[in-house]
């Protein structure tokens, strides 16, 4: 199913975090420009797929490939990830007292053009685009100065993750849960920031519990992750199916701890 | 008693020059010393296995050596190089004199409980005695290399006296190659109204065994700044004794620590508050990674009599692995009632979530610890009084912390 035009594969994927199994074969294809949702009960794997996608300490791949833009993913680092164009927001982002935020997205900006040979943005330059972003996402401006996430509220730090989006402009963004905690108001911010970094090259993968984030980003695909692969596939109608249904006729297992940061 | 401390008295018993008497009182002292040993409080986290094993040896003939450059200075330097010296500055500034001979001075400063303090004092052949005259301002900075070649053992001895209202600014700067073992200490006298600017840098890691101290007699209104800069090493050990010994003196004591390895780093500081109304502020940080050990003891005496006094002291540390250690103890003993003191130790762990969320946007995990962790051992260095030695040395430590793992 993979060619040339796919941008993720991923190929009978088996992760486990503490020994304990959690992806048990999963296998997904993204082409640029698509949508893809992952929904599925609690305990599923999504947020261990964007964990295990991204790099992170602690979660090993005990089988399977990855492959980005054709790459061997899982021989990265997780920097030389992002900087092959991975983005993960993250469903709880990490506050960091004593970097500020600009000189965070500078330092991330900078490496990331440097990684890909491109020339470095003025200071002037990068402060222009990094303005424009925090409106894009109405976060105020002052908090560029603030310190990376510190004592910002939930709706804040999710816009903060979508405004690092617009700036680093990845080709493949992983959205955890980007929906929790959020009101509707904030969703739609969230969502509109979200639709405008899509286009045809630009590629997302939404892991989401409910059905209501997917009202605001349309996705091309969906599919419901249970117990650690994908059981079941369709177009956007599946979450609304799932909506109605819920989780119950997945008939899983009982429910494994929740492993999920 | 250890065969190696046997070895040091039979050798110190055949050294012949114009400090007997001193000496004398010293060998007599080491002659009935206990060894230490692990219940040994001052050597409690610090074992001597690396004295004890010691193969380094007293080299008849010495290969030429030159101590490191730093851009920006041009140093008057009093180099020795495996215990002996080798070269003194061909030109001295009017008022500053270094002599090869008696000071009443010698071991006075230096607080008699320090073992390897007593082995200096019997075996540094060389003693050198710089003297600031009075009201005399030395710019150029005074540089003491302690070079010791692979496998070789040399012990050094300096002792200075800045007279009252002169000033000064000394560098110790230790570079062991090898398996070498080298005790170096220092003492100042440092008169009324005068001031010292004073560096130590022990940034030789390997296989040496460093033993030593820097040791300060504050009189009236005098002031000290002191930094201390280390890396561990097989085994690396400063003593530094800030003695306030006349009304209104001022000390101030960065001390900052890097540890990789299996390195050891131990820093003992002890400040004596004799007399009233001196203040002193001492700040040390320092990181431990891999399977390093770090012990640092911060004791302050305030005495009966040295009402007014205002005292703080602070160290800071951040483990980089779970093996690494860090013993920390900071020690208060006061007998005044009217003071103002403070002190405080904190150990923390480098942040691996925030490290791993900023790699997710692309940023190297070296450059990610150096913007979570670097701060607060930058600050010191932002400290230093001499900008150029802030810019050389910062660097050095900024590149060992880039590149230590976390474990």
């Amino acid at each position: 199913m993979s060619n040339e035009n796919t941008l993720l594969s991923i190929k009978d994927l088996h992760a486990s975090v503490e020994e304990k199994n959690i992806l048990k074969g999963l296998n997904l294809d993204i082409k640029p420009g698509e949508v893809h949702a992952i929904m599925g009960p609690n305990g599923a794997g999504k947020s261990t797929t964007g964990y295990v996608l991204s790099g992170r300490d602690g979660y090993e791949v005990d089988s399977g490939s990855v492959t980005l833009d054709g790459k061997d993913l899982l021989e990265m680092e997780v920097e030389e990830r992002a900087c092959a164009g991975l983005f993960l927001a993250f469903q709880y982002p990490v506050e960091i007292p004593g970097v500020s935020n600009l000189e965070f997205l500078k330092v991330a900006v900078d490496a990331q053009r440097q990684a890909r040979g491109e020339e470095a943005l003025t200071s002037a330059e990068f402060l222009k685009m990094a303005k424009e972003a925090c409106k894009q996402v109405n976060l105020p401006v002052s908090f560029l100065k603030r310190g990376v996430n510190e004592g910002f509220s939930g709706g804040e730090k999710k816009r903060n993750e979508i405004m690092q989006m617009i700036l680093l402009k990845p080709k493949l963004c992983i959205l955890d849960e980007t929906d929790s905690g959020l009101d509707i108001d904030a969703m739609q911010v969230v969502a509109n920031g979200v639709n405008s970094q899509r286009d045809s090259e630009r590629s997302f993968i939404v892991v989401t519990h409910y059905q209501r984030l997917l009202d605001y980003i349309k996705p091309d695909f969906v599919h419901v992750l249970a117990d650690g692969k994908i059981v079941k596939s369709g177009d956007a109608s599946l979450a609304k199916e799932l909506e109605e249904q819920g989780y119950s006729w997945l008939q899983t297992e009982p429910t494994e701890d929740e492993l999920e940061d | 008693m250890s065969e190696w401390l046997q070895q040091a008295i039979a050798r110190a018993d055949s050294i012949q020059d114009g400090f007997e008497d001193q000496r004398a009182s010293s060998l007599a002292l080491l002659k009935d010393i206990q060894w230490p040993t692990r219940k040994t409080e001052a050597w409690k986290y610090t074992p001597l296995r690396a004295v004890e094993r010691s193969t380094a040896i007293f080299k008849e003939e010495s290969p030429e050596l030159e101590p490191v450059a730093v851009e920006g200075l041009e140093f008057l330097e009093l180099t020795f190089v495996d215990g002996q010296l080798v070269s003194l500055p061909e030109e001295l500034p009017e008022g500053l004199t270094i002599e090869m001979q008696e000071s009443s001075l010698f071991a006075t400063i230096k607080p008699e409980r320090h073992v390897f303090g007593l082995v200096n004092d019997v075996l540094a052949a060389d003693v050198a005695v710089v003297t600031v005259a009075e009201g005399v301002a030395i710019e150029q900075l005074l540089r003491i290399n302690n070079l010791l070649s692979n496998g070789a053992q040399g012990h050094i001895r300096v002792v200075v006296d800045i007279k009252a209202g002169a000033s000064l600014k000394v560098v110790e700067n230790a570079e062991g190659q090898g398996a070498s073992l080298t005790t170096a200490y220092t003492e100042y006298q440092i008169g009324a109204e005068a001031n010292l600017e004073h560096y130590r840098f022990a940034l030789q890691a390997g296989d040496n065994v460093a033993i030593g101290g820097s040791h300060f007699k504050l009189l009236e209104k005098a002031s000290l700044n002191s930094s201390i800069i280390g890396f561990g090493s097989n085994l690396q050990r400063i003593d530094t004794d800030i003695i306030h010994a006349g009304e209104k003196a001022d000390a101030k004591l960065n001390a900052i620590y890097l540890l990789d390895g299996t390195e050891l780093f131990d820093l003992h500081a002890n400040v004596e508050h004799a007399v009233p109304n001196c203040t002193t502020e001492e700040n040390v940080r320092g990181i431990a990674g891999d399977s390093s050990r770090a012990v640092f003891n911060g004791r302050i005496h305030i005495h009966r009599d040295a009402q007014k006094t205002l005292a703080e002291l602070n160290n800071r540390n951040l483990l980089m692995s779970n093996k690494a250690e860090i013993n920390t103890k900071p020690e208060l003993e006061i007998y005044a009632d009217d003071v103002r003191c403070a002190h405080g130790a904190t150990i923390a762990e480098i942040d691996r979530k925030a490290l791993y969320y900023l790699q997710t946007r692309g940023v190297s995990r070296s450059q990610a610890q150096l913007m979570l962790s670097f701060g607060f051992i930058n600050e010191l260095i932002d400290q230093m009084p001499t900008a150029e030695l802030a810019e050389w040395v910062r660097p050095i430590i900024r590149d060992r912390f880039a590149q230590m793992e976390v474990k």
